[in-house]
């Protein structure tokens, strides 16, 4: 299994989308974090330039990658039927639940890597600007929300994976995550928390106690601890889905 | 090191198509065997049903005993090239191959050996998406030797190679399998696999129609010489005075029922001028072309 998940992150190593990928992510964070402060104490807005939370939920916008992460496990997968070299794939590893197995691991291990450079950047923009206007800059949270993010990052990937192993089409995986996660995740959170909290963006935003903030009526989301239990279950579930239902279909 | 395949009773069914018929054939080591078929015969899906690709419909495909999938160390025990098999056209040649080379813990140094026995040493750190044809073939054929296998599993391995590499991979070919292995080739063209292989297997609409030596093949060809002369008539004469008989085969040509020195000898006795004399070409091209036809019911309903 080691050399498995080597041969995966030497696959992931050896083109050139992480590191797009990863400039993408980086840049969404620095986006995130300017829109967090430069809003913060403007009428209307959540949070005020004195928040004791303020630099907590600015350094939230370290998960701003988290959709990026999500599309990189779907293409680390799809591309294989794209491209014809899972049939290679498979042949020097015919267990294919094996070479799935490796690749959730290698794109945890990907995740994993993204989420700290998100946070490197994340905390040292926001810390600069916080800084520069004068505003709090209490940890308060910060630990909590941090670990969140990586947390975050690290299971997208692979439930990017395994909705790429159920869809196959690599357009389709695509345009479904990001509808999903764009459209139906989110107003299904913000109008119908009740049903929002269980979804992928629902344990998500729970995870990054965003909570309030991301629900129209203020109303709670699930506890931090079950939001993350939520995120590890789907990423289980959709994995073991895709290796039973779709994995062992004929390769021709 | 010496490994017999077998297919047994191998069947797959697409939908309502017949890919593969009860399909039963042995492929033995130390010989290089020929796996014949037209467009569409099947070669290729009994192929991915041999290596765990394709789940048969019934039937099974062993290597000494042991399906694919059960095989401890593939990579090792069997090399393949399949048709369709891509690259990520944004991955060099090179690491495409230490991609497998990892996945199948072979060392790093594998790598460069097999570079350099399909001769692409120096192509192999430009990205696979501007391959020629020929050079992704190479690739694949690169793949299939990383474990250095006793069984190599081809399909079309001479798609897209110029001569040179066809040449080149005639005489790999009989050099694997003097060496003991156990050398499995499809192709759809005969000719590509007559100065190769010992054993061929002839598929048609997904049933096996032949399955034999490439020497018992030959002798069920038709034989006889093809001859040309400026003067057909002379010699056809010369040919029925002394027993033996003549069929038009083209302008100036014929074909004759007997060996190419005798009909050469009856020729100088009449004084007859030959301008070409050679054994009857193509008898082995058109055993396979009838083998194939035979079994190809037009209205492609098999069930
Ligand atoms: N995935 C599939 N779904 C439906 N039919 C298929 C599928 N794969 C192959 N077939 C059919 O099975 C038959 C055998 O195809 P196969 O590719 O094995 O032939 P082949 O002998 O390799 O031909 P070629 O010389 O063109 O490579 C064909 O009729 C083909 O249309
Ligand atoms: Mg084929």
């Amino acid at each position: 299994m080691r050399a498995l998940v080597r041969a995966e992150v030497l696959k992931l190593r050896t083109v050139a989308l992480p590191l797009w990928l990863l400039l993408t992510t980086l840049a969404l964070v620095l986006l995130g974090v300017l829109a967090t402060i430069l809003t913060a104490g403007l009428e209307g807005a959540p949070l005020q330039r004195d928040d004791p939370q303020l630099l907590a939920r600015a350094v939230a916008s370290a998960s701003g990658g988290n959709v990026v992460v999500l599309v990189l496990g779907i293409l680390a997968l799809t591309q294989e039927f794209r491209f014809g070299t899972a049939t290679p794939s498979f042949l020097v590893t015919p267990r294919r639940g094996r070479v799935l197995g490796a690749k959730l691991i290698a794109v945890s291990g990907l995740g994993l890597v993204f989420a700290v450079a998100s946070v490197v950047v994340a905390l040292v923009a926001s810390l600069a600007l916080l800084t520069a206007r004068g505003d709090s800059t209490s940890w308060d949270s910060v630990g909590e929300v941090l670990l969140g993010v990586v947390l975050v990052m690290v299971l997208y990937g692979p439930i990017g994976v395994a909705v790429g192993a159920l869809v196959r089409n690599q357009i389709a995986a695509v345009v479904g995550a990001l509808a999903w996660t764009f459209i139906v995740e989110q107003l299904l959170v913000a109008l119908l928390p009740s049903v929002g909290q269980w979804t992928p963006g629902g344990a998500t935003a729970a995870v990054l106690q965003l909570g309030d903030l991301a629900t129209a009526g203020g109303e709670d989301l699930l506890p931090v601890w079950a939001g993350a239990l939520l995120l590890v279950a789907y990423a289980v579930v959709l994995s073991v889905l895709a290796a039973r239902l779709t994995l062992r279909r004929d390769l021709t | 090191m010496a490994t017999t395949l077998l297919l047994d009773g191998l069947t797959k069914r697409f939908g309502s198509t017949v890919a593969v018929d009860d399909l039963t054939a042995t492929v033995r080591p130390g010989r290089v065997t020929g796996f014949l078929g037209p467009n569409g015969a099947g070669k290729t899906t009994t192929l991915r049903m041999l290596l765990g690709l394709v789940r048969p419909t019934s039937g099974t495909a062993t290597f000494d005993g042991r399906a694919y999938e059960d095989l401890a160390a593939p990579t090792r025990e069997v090399g393949t090239l399949l048709e369709a098999t891509g690259f990520h056209p944004g991955r060099r040649a090179r690491d495409h191959l230490r991609v497998l080379a990892a996945a199948a813990d072979l060392p790093r140094r594998r790598v460069e050996e097999v570079l350099a026995q399909v001769g692409l040493v120096d192509a192999a750190d430009r990205k696979t998406g501007g391959y020629s044809l020929g050079m992704r073939q190479r690739l694949g054929l690169a793949a299939a030797l990383l474990g250095d296998p006793p069984v190599l599993v081809l399909d079309e391995p001479a798609n897209g190679l110029d001569p040179q590499g066809i040449r080149w991979l005639r005489s790999f070919l009989r050099s694997l399998a003097e060496e003991g292995r156990t050398v499995l080739v499809s192709s759809h063209v005969l000719p590509e696999v007559e100065q190769t292989a010992d054993d061929v297997l002839v598929l048609s609409k997904g049933r096996l129609v032949r399955s034999g030596t490439l020497a018992e093949l030959r002798s069920a060809a038709r034989g006889g010489t093809a001859v040309r002369t400026p003067d057909p008539a002379r010699l056809r004469a010369a040919l029925e005075a002394a027993g033996s008989s003549a069929t038009d085969a083209g302008p100036d040509e014929l074909h004759v029922p007997l060996a190419p020195e005798r009909v050469g000898e009856l020729a100088a006795q009449a004084g007859v001028v030959l301008h070409r004399l050679a054994p009857a070409a193509g008898g082995l091209e058109q055993v396979f072309l009838d083998l194939t036809a035979d079994a190809a019911p037009s209205d492609g309903a098999a069930a």
